[in-house]
C-alpha cells in the first residue's frame, strides 16, 4: 500500500501552544516524522528599544518579557547594570529581593501546572492554581501596587520598604500553601491516565539535554544537578540552607515532579528569610538633603539618581530564574543610554531541543513533552 | 409696514379654531408621528422584538481566545474562579470563531501576526463585536516606537470598546464588558425613540 | 591559572589579546582559528554556550562568546572582531547544538553570516524582510506590512494598502 507524508499545521492560533506559536509537523499517518518549529509572531523589538531608553527606563520593559514571574527578570538586568557600575545594596533590600524571588517562583510553577493540566484535558488543576495565584497576587500589591508588571526592582535596592501587614499575610500564606500542595500532588501524580501520558514521553539523554543549552527546571529533570544558585551564588544565596532538586529519570514526569519539590524548597527559603530579615535602619537625610522621592538613601536603597554614566565596558551576568538560566549582556559606552543589551531567555533555548525530543512520537505525546519545558512567547520572540 | 420697525409686543398671535374633520386630525399629531416612523425605514411594531433580540445576544456573548501576550494572563484570571466573567455568560471561550461572537484582542499585535488577526475577525459570523484590551493593543503601547509593532488594532479591524490599561485589572475587563452590554441594549429600532429604558 | 591564559599558551599565534570582562577571563582571537579553538574549549569541560552575541560599532562588528564550565565552576568569554563589510565567520553549530538557533538570531538582527551553519534562515522576522534591525543604519522611518500569500507563507511589502482599514 503506498503512502504519502502529511504536512500539519499547528497554527499561531491554538489553544495549546501557550501563546503564539507555530509547529509545521510532517507525519507519517500519525506519527511525527519531523517538527519545524516557526516563531516571530510576537517579536516586539525589546533590544533595539533598549537603545533608545535610559537605563532606568528600560526595567519596565523587562517585566514584559517573562510575563508570569516578572521579577527575576528585574533583577537580572538590575544585577548587570550593578556589576558593571560597582554599585552596592544594603542587606535588607537584598533579603527582600531573595522574598520576592521565591515567591514568584512558587507562582510561576502554579501557572505551569494549571496549563499543563488544561492541555492533558483536566481542568481542575488550573482553577486551583489560578485561586492560589491570587492570594500571592495581593501580597504583590500591598508591595508595590501591580499585578503582574511590578518595576520594584532598581539599581541600589528596592523601591520602597515593606508596608506595615506583610509579614503576616506572608506567614498565612505559607502556612496554607503546604497543605495545598500536598493536595495537587494527592490529585495529580498518582493519577493513572497521567503517569499514561507523560512516563516514558519526551526522552532525552542527559548529554543532549545540555548541548542543546537547556536549563533549569527542565534539565534537573534530567539527572543533571546544575543550578546557578550553587555554583555561581548571588545575593544572600550563600547563607540560605536549601538544596536543588533533582530527578533521573529523563522523562516527562521527572520535568514535572521537579517542579513540585521546587516549590517546597522555595516555601522553605521563605520560612528563612523571613526569620532573618534585618530590621530597618534609620538614616540620616541630613547627610545628603534629598527628599525620598528624588532617590535618597533609605533603608532599602542607596543613593541611586534617575540619570547616571556607568563607566566604559560589558558584562554579562545571569540567574536562575524560573523557567532556566536568564542572564543579560549590556555594553556600555560611558553615556546615559546603553550601547547594546542583549537578552539570552532561557525559553528560546529550551525550545531548541524540542525538534528533536518530538521524533517518534504522536501529536498528543507533542502536547504534554511541550508543556512539561514550560515555553512562554514573550521570553522566545522578545 | 417696514419689517425692522414692527414692535413684536404688540402682535397677538391667534390659533386657528379647527373647522374640518382633517384638521381635528391634525391637531392630535397622530398621523405626522406615523409618517415620520414610515419614512424613517422602520417600524413602530418590532421594538419589543429588537428589546428581545438584544436581551438573548447580550446575556450570552461567547469570546473566542485569541489572547497574544501579557494580557491574556489577566484574561485567564478574569475568567477563573475569583473574578468570574461566566456570571456574565460567558461560561466557555470557544476555540473556533466560526461558533463565537466576541473578539477580546488582548496582547501586542506585531505586524507578521496582524494578517491573522483580521482573518480570525473575517471568519466570525455577524453579528459580531470586538473589544481591545491593554494599551498595547489600543495604541501600540510601550512598544510604540518599535520596528515590528502595529500602531493599534484599529487599523485593521473596526473597535467596540476599548479597555486601558496594561494589564488591566480583571475589575476593568469587568466594567469594560458592562459597557458593551449597554451598547448592545442600545441598539436596533426601538433605542431610537427612547422605548429601551 | 585562568582559562584565557591556557588558550594563549595552545594557541599563541590565534589569540591576539587576553584581559578580562568585568569580572571573567576574556580571550581575543582572531578569527580563522576560531573552530579548532572551540574544540579544544570543549574539551576543558566548558559544555555549556550561554549566549552569542553580535555588536555593531560602526567601522567593525564583534561577536562574542559566553561559556560556564559547571563541573569546574569557571567563566570563559571569546571575542571575534571582523571588518564592517560583509562581516563572516565559522559556525559552532557541529559542536554546541544550540549554536544553531543563537546564530540565526545573530544573522537575523544584525546581519553576521556564519560559514557552514546547517539552516541559516531568519528565525524572528519574516522571510522577506529589508534590512538588519539592529545595525545602527537601520532606517526606523520606513514602515514594513506583512500580509498572507496563497501558500500560507509571509509577504513582507512596504505597502499596506490591501491590510490597513485607513
Amino acid at each position: 500500500m503506498k503512502t504519502e507524508e502529511l504536512l500539519i499545521n499547528m497554527g499561531p492560533v491554538h489553544p495549546s501552544t501557550h501563546g503564539v506559536l507555530r509547529f509545521k509537523l510532517t507525519m507519517d499517518g500519525e506519527i511525527i516524522k519531523k517538527c519545524e518549529i516557526v516563531m516571530g509572531y510576537l517579536h516586539r523589538g525589546t533590544e533595539k528599544l533598549g537603545e533608545m531608553k535610559t537605563y532606568m527606563q528600560f526595567i519596565p520593559y523587562t517585566d514584559r518579557l517573562d510575563y508570569i514571574s516578572a521579577f527575576p527578570n528585574n533583577y537580572a538586568y538590575v544585577k548587570a547594570v550593578e556589576e558593571l557600575a560597582g554599585i552596592e545594596v544594603p542587606l535588607r533590600a537584598e533579603y527582600i529581593r531573595v522574598l520576592t524571588l521565591e515567591l514568584n517562583r512558587i507562582v510561576n510553577h502554579l501557572v505551569m501546572l494549571g496549563s499543563l493540566l488544561l492541555d492533558l484535558g483536566a481542568s481542575t488543576m488550573i482553577m486551583y492554581g489560578f485561586r492560589e495565584r491570587e492570594n500571592a497576587l495581593q501580597l504583590f500589591e500591598m508591595l508595590c501596587g501591580a499585578r503582574m508588571t511590578f518595576n520594584y526592582i532598581k539599581p541600589g535596592g528596592v523601591r520602597e520598604d515593606l508596608p506595615d501587614g506583610f509579614i503576616p499575610k506572608l506567614n498565612e500564606f505559607i502556612k496554607d500553601m503546604e497543605k495545598r500542595i500536598d493536595d495537587y500532588e494527592q490529585l495529580i501524580s498518582g493519577n493513572e491516565i497521567f503517569m499514561g501520558r507523560m512516563k516514558n514521553i519526551g526522552v532525552m539523554s542527559a548529554e543532549d539535554a545540555i548541548n542543546y543549552g537547556m536549563s533549569g527546571p527542565s534539565l534537573r529533570g534530567h539527572g543533571v544537578n546544575y543550578d546557578i544558585r550553587k555554583i555561581e551564588p548571588y545575593s544572600v544565596y550563600p547563607d540560605l540552607d536549601f538544596k536543588a532538586c533533582v530527578r533521573h529519570e529523563c522523562d516527562s514526569f521527572a520535568r514535572y515532579m521537579v517542579r513540585i519539590d521546587e516549590m517546597r524548597e522555595s516555601l522553605h527559603i521563605l520560612r528563612q528569610v523571613v526569620d532573618a530579615m534585618p530590621p530597618a535602619k534609620p538614616v540620616s537625610q541630613a547627610k545628603y538633603g534629598i527628599a525620598p522621592m528624588t532617590g535618597a538613601p533609605t533603608a532599602v536603597s542607596t543613593y541611586f539618581p534617575r540619570i547616571f554614566t556607568p563607566p566604559v565596558g560589558e558584562v554579562y551576568s545571569r540567574i536562575e530564574a524560573p523557567k532556566g538560566e536568564l542572564g543579560f549582556y549590556i555594553v556600555s559606552d560611558g553615556s546615559i543610554k546603553p550601547y547594546r543589551i542583549k537578552i539570552r531567555s532561557p525559553s528560546f533555548c529550551n525550545l531548541t531541543a524540542i525538534p528533536k525530543m518530538v521524533e517518534g512520537l504522536m501529536i498528543p505525546d507533542l502536547i504534554a513533552a511541550f508543556g512539561t519545558i514550560d515555553v512562554v512567547l514573550g521570553d522566545v520572540d522578545r | 409696514m417696514d419689517p425692522l420697525t414692527i414692535d413684536t409686543t404688540k402682535i397677538k398671535m391667534t390659533k386657528k379654531q379647527p373647522v374640518t374633520a382633517l384638521d381635528k386630525l391634525n391637531d392630535t399629531g397622530l398621523i405626522s408621528t406615523v409618517l415620520a416612523a414610515r419614512e424613517r425605514e422602520g417600524l413602530i411594531l418590532f421594538s419589543t422584538i429588537d428589546q428581545v433580540f438584544n436581551w438573548a445576544r447580550l446575556s450570552s456573548l461567547w469570546p473566542v481566545t485569541s489572547g497574544l501576550a501579557c494580557c491574556a494572563i489577566e484574561m485567564m484570571a478574569t475568567a477563573m474562579a475569583h473574578h468570574d466573567v461566566a456570571r456574565f455568560g460567558m461560561e466557555i471561550f470557544r476555540a473556533s470563531p466560526r461558533q463565537a461572537d466576541l473578539m477580546f484582542v488582548a496582547g501586542t499585535v506585531t505586524k507578521r501576526m496582524a494578517p491573522r488577526v483580521k482573518k480570525l475577525y473575517e471568519m466570525m459570523p455577524d453579528p459580531k463585536w470586538v473589544i481591545s484590551v491593554g494599551s498595547c493593543a489600543n495604541t501600540g503601547g510601550p512598544y510604540h516606537e518599535s520596528y515590528s509593532v502595529l500602531k493599534g488594532v484599529d487599523m485593521i479591524i473596526p473597535v467596540d470598546v476599548y479597555i486601558p490599561g496594561c494589564p488591566p485589572r480583571p475589575e476593568a475587563w469587568i466594567y469594560g464588558i458592562i459597557q458593551l452590554r449597554e451598547k448592545i441594549k442600545n441598539q436596533g429600532y426601538g433605542a431610537k425613540w427612547g422605548l429601551n429604558k | 591559572m585562568n582559562p584565557a591564559e591556557e588558550i594563549k599558551q595552545l594557541f599563541p599565534d590565534s589569540v591576539v589579546s587576553v584581559g578580562h570582562q568585568t569580572n571573567k577571563p576574556l580571550a581575543i582571537i582572531k578569527k580563522e582559528g576560531l573552530l579548532k579553538i572551540a574544540e579544544k574549549v570543549k574539551e576543558m569541560g566548558f559544555d555549556n554556550l550561554s549566549v552569542i552575541t553580535g555588536i555593531d560599532y560602526g567601522d567593525r562588528f564583534e561577536v562574542v562568546y559566553n561559556f560556564l564550565s559547571y563541573t569546574k565552576k569557571q567563566n570563559l568569554v571569546l571575542k571575534v572582531v571582523l571588518g564592517h563589510e560583509n562581516p563572516e565567520v565559522d559556525s559552532l553549530a557541529s559542536v554546541w547544538k544550540v549554536a544553531d538557533w543563537l546564530e540565526r538570531e545573530t544573522y537575523d538582527l544584525v546581519g553576521i553570516k556564519f560559514r557552514g551553519h546547517p539552516n541559516l534562515k531568519r528565525i524572528l522576522l519574516p522571510d522577506g524582510w529589508i534590512g538588519h534591525p539592529l545595525r545602527k543604519d537601520y532606517d526606523m522611518s520606513v514602515d514594513q506590512f506583512v500580509t498572507v500569500g496563497e501558500d500560507g507563507e509571509d509577504i513582507v511589502s512596504t505597502d499596506g494598502s490591501n491590510l490597513l482599514r485607513r
